[in-house]
């Protein structure tokens, strides 16, 4: 085994620490979202889970901010029959909307639903963790637009970044780990 | 998203999924007939050869228009996936195509037969005018040669439809071997229920004796295809019911959910029970007495006809229910 601290140069791991406490389900970045890429109207790259809890009177709501998990085991990439769904090296897992034939297999392979047909480009589409800020060093849109600072986004790989700092200080879970999908979304678990 | 429910898979892909398991059906039957049965049940062969490659090209037609890019399909044939089971399942499907198209010609009867001309000696390839009929021993170690090809290929078609949608761990009802078993027993089933029906409506010229001798046969197998199928579902309900939480809570679509009257009525009642039941009652005097086996054109059109009607009522319920089941919501941790 390679020591990737010395060896090699440490390959990026962009990823998600999502604040269930801070969200107040303002639906921010959804809109930012869309506006930054151009979202079909009626579909969503994010969205923002509600899980209640507790018994009555003491009722509990927790907002989970989510979108495409960037799966390190990506169910999507491997059922692609023409390879349109492919990994990139800083661990994004993007669509090349020419290679998909849109047949929807990643759509039922996915367990978070985070993909849906684009009918204008005639293919899959997905949340791409603004890829096209990434490649000029600005956060994703939702990340930036979020008020209450829910979204924290960074290299999980850097143990000096935000997020891994997050993960280091504070008790974390992920959303269907048991389909090991090794998601790059982790969830500080609410207080 | 929130797991709300979206069919993107509809009809077509049910269309494709049965019309792919009758295809393999009758060519798997045909071949097998081939090689039990010899001349005596040539009929069967030629009935199973001739319908063979038509509803798989009928659901790939009806498949590729289910594509956001239908014009683009072609793009699966520049890759192998190896880990996609819809890419290796498209070379699959390639090979059967070709392969039950070739067996189809060797089956043709006459006058068209003689249309089927192969060059006689080296130097007459360039030379199409000089080739000649393929002599009868000719035709039949081909025939031979391509249904010994073809079985395997045909089996693996009629699994494939199944491991497509069990291949997904993101869908619990469809996540278990089980499925591709059941698809694979329902597609055979299909596929000797289409050629059962056709050779009942076609009676040979050689008699009564000749039909009653196909029909044991076909019954027969039919019978044991059903068995196995309810063989599946048996153990299917089990292991899904006694498997995680998402696993169980799949089965709550077709126990008391939407898809409850179409499965218990359409699939297992009407596509299995009853078709059992005529069957049971047809192949009774050959059990009991060993007479020749029972038969009535209406009874016996009418099973078939059952038995493809609840192998489509399967995928139908299939494809729907397994969109609907999904990993349940995260509880409080």
């Amino acid at each position: 085994m390679a020591n990737p601290s010395t060896d090699t140069p440490r390959k990026k791991r962009w990823g998600f620490v999502m604040e269930s406490d801070r969200c107040i389900d303002c639906q921010a970045c959804m809109v930012a979202c869309s506006v930054e890429n151009n979202v079909p109207i009626g579909k969503h790259r994010n969205w923002i889970n509600h899980k209640e809890s507790g018994i009555f009177p003491n009722l509990n709501q927790t907002f989970m901010p989510e979108n495409c998990h960037h799966c390190n085991n990506a169910p999507c990439e491997r059922v692609c029959p023409t390879g349109a769904t492919y990994h990139r090296d800083d661990g994004l897992v993007l669509v090349d909307y020419d290679k998909c034939i849109g047949c929807k297999y990643c759509m039922m392979a996915c367990p978070y639903d985070a993909r849906y047909v684009d009918e204008e480009k005639a293919a899959v589409d997905k949340c791409t963790f603004c890829v096209h800020r990434l490649d000029v060093g600005q956060p994703p849109a939702c990340v930036e637009t979020c008020i209450g600072r829910a979204r924290h986004f960074g290299d999980l790989n850097d143990p000096n970044s935000k997020v891994s700092m997050l993960l280091a200080t504070h008790d974390h879970y992920q959303l269907y780990e048991e389909a090991g999908t090794e998601s790059a979304i982790y969830y500080i678990r609410s207080k | 998203m929130e797991h709300d429910v979206h069919f993107h898979w509809n009809m077509l892909i049910v269309i494709y999924l049965f019309t792919a398991g009758v295809s393999a059906g009758a060519f798997v039957i045909s071949g097998l007939a081939t090689y039990l049965g010899g001349t005596r049940y040539k009929r069967i062969s030629r009935i199973g050869a001739l319908i063979a490659p038509w509803p798989l090209m009928l659901g790939l037609f009806v498949l590729i228009f289910d594509l956001t890019k239908p014009f683009q399909f072609w793009w699966l044939f520049l890759t192998i996936q190896w880990t996609s089971p819809m890419s290796i399942g498209t070379w699959l499907l390639t090979a059967f195509s070709i392969l039950s198209m070739l067996y189809f010609i060797l089956w043709i009867p006459r006058p068209w037969r003689d249309l089927l001309r192969v060059p006689h000696s080296t130097a007459d390839i360039f030379q199409p005018r000089q080739w000649r009929l393929m002599t009868r021993e000719m035709v039949g170690i081909s025939r031979r040669v391509i249904a010994a090809i073809g079985f395997p290929i045909g089996l693996g078609v009629g699994m494939y439809t199944g491991i497509l949608l069990g291949a997904i761990p993101a869908r619990p009802l469809w996540n278990t071997p089980m499925v591709a078993q059941l698809f694979l027993f329902s597609a055979m089933s299909s596929g000797v229920a289409t050629v059962l029906l056709i050779a009942a409506f076609t009676p040979p010229k050689d008699g009564h004796d000749h039909l009653l001798h196909e029909r044991h046969f076909l019954v027969t197998v039919d019978t044991v295809l059903i068995v196995l199928e309810i063989f599946v579902i048996i153990p299917f309900f089990l292991h899904q019911s006694l498997n995680t939480w998402s696993s169980a809570e799949s089965m709550s679509l077709i126990m008391g959910g939407p898809f409850t009257l179409v499965f218990w009525v359409g699939v297992v009642l009407v596509g299995l029970l009853i078709p059992l039941a005529i069957e049971g009652f047809e192949l009774f005097p050959v059990i009991w007495k060993e007479a020749a086996v029972k038969y009535s054109r209406l009874w016996g059109g009418l099973s078939a006809v059952m038995v493809l009607i609840g192998g489509f009522l399967l995928r139908y319920v299939l494809v729907y229910a397994g969109q609907m089941s999904h990993f349940l919501p995260m509880l409080e941790r």
